[in-house]
């Protein structure tokens, strides 16, 4: 388990870097669509084989593909970025935060949990006993969240038609 | 050598940090909407390593990790119309040239 951990995590790490880093959008989500895959692969080794599941489905099916289509919508079909700096003007200072924050969480975790080992529990959890707990415990904010996802489909096709409707 | 709890809230640490610098240094609106999901991906992560460490018999983590990834994917897609609405309005997706509610 632990090479696969690695292999999994340089994946995953090669994939976020390269998607924040690269010039072209659309090589861009690419590599997001790796990174993407290096989690679904971290799932699957915690065992969370339905998570792995609904992430393939979810953010490779839906979202890279709704990010593709937003660059094809926004600019030239290629996604080149032409010969303009990629980087805001104080971009450095984002890069400072953003190290600052890094220190911050490794600080904290490598202060308290290194302990944990993963514990011997004799089966996984089921699909089966997720969808109970989902229409059982759970179905309140199951609920909300079906009005959450209402809202927003509707909100979206709402936001990207005003200046349409506007213009005619 | 084990893994523990910590592998994996480092590297989603690191990954959340990735995130957080493509998000605050990018000036295409895409990337930095690409950024996010990179963040959000990273705190989705550590939910199920905390379930698989910590909680291995509970369902609350996975619970809270499905109504997260609907968050989140709610969250896309009303912020990819928001900049096909800001592209229709601007004819750019640079960050920089959104100044309409500068003070």
């Amino acid at each position: 388990m632990t090479t696969a951990f690695w292999i999994i995590t340089i994946v995953t790490l090669l994939g976020a870097l390269l998607a924040v880093t690269l010039r072209n959008l659309v090589h861009c989500v690419l590599s997001l669509i790796l990174f993407f895959l290096g989690i679904a692969g971290h799932y699957f080794l915690l065992r969370a084989d339905f998570f792995g599941t609904v992430q393939i489905l979810i953010y490779i099916g839906a979202v890279a593909v709704l990010i593709l289509f937003a660059i094809m919508l926004t600019r030239n079909v290629t996604g080149e970025e032409g010969p303009r700096e990629i980087l805001g003007m104080k971009w450095w200072s984002g890069a400072v935060i953003a190290a600052l924050v890094a220190g911050v969480l490794l600080h904290a975790v490598r202060r308290d949990a290194t302990a944990a080992v993963a514990s011997s529990a004799p089966k996984p959890l089921s699909v089966a006993d997720l969808g109970r707990a989902l229409v059982g415990d759970w179905v309140v904010p199951f609920e909300g969240m079906a009005v959450l996802l209402t809202a927003a489909l509707i909100g979206a096709v709402v936001i990207a038609l005003e200046e349409v409707q506007r213009r005619r | 050598m084990t893994l523990t709890l910590g592998h994996y809230l480092g590297m989603s640490a690191i990954l959340f940090a990735i995130g957080l610098a493509g998000a605050l240094t990018r000036r295409n609106a895409i990337n930095v909407l690409m950024s996010i999901e990179i963040m959000f991906n990273a705190g989705i992560l550590n939910l199920i390593a905390a379930w698989h460490f910590r909680y291995f018999e509970s369902l609350t983590p996975q619970l809270f990790a499905v109504f997260a990834v609907t968050i989140a994917a709610a969250e896309s897609a009303l912020g990819l119309a928001l900049v096909i609405a800001v592209y229709r309005h601007y004819r750019s997706v640079n960050v920089e040239e959104m100044t309409a509610l500068r003070g």
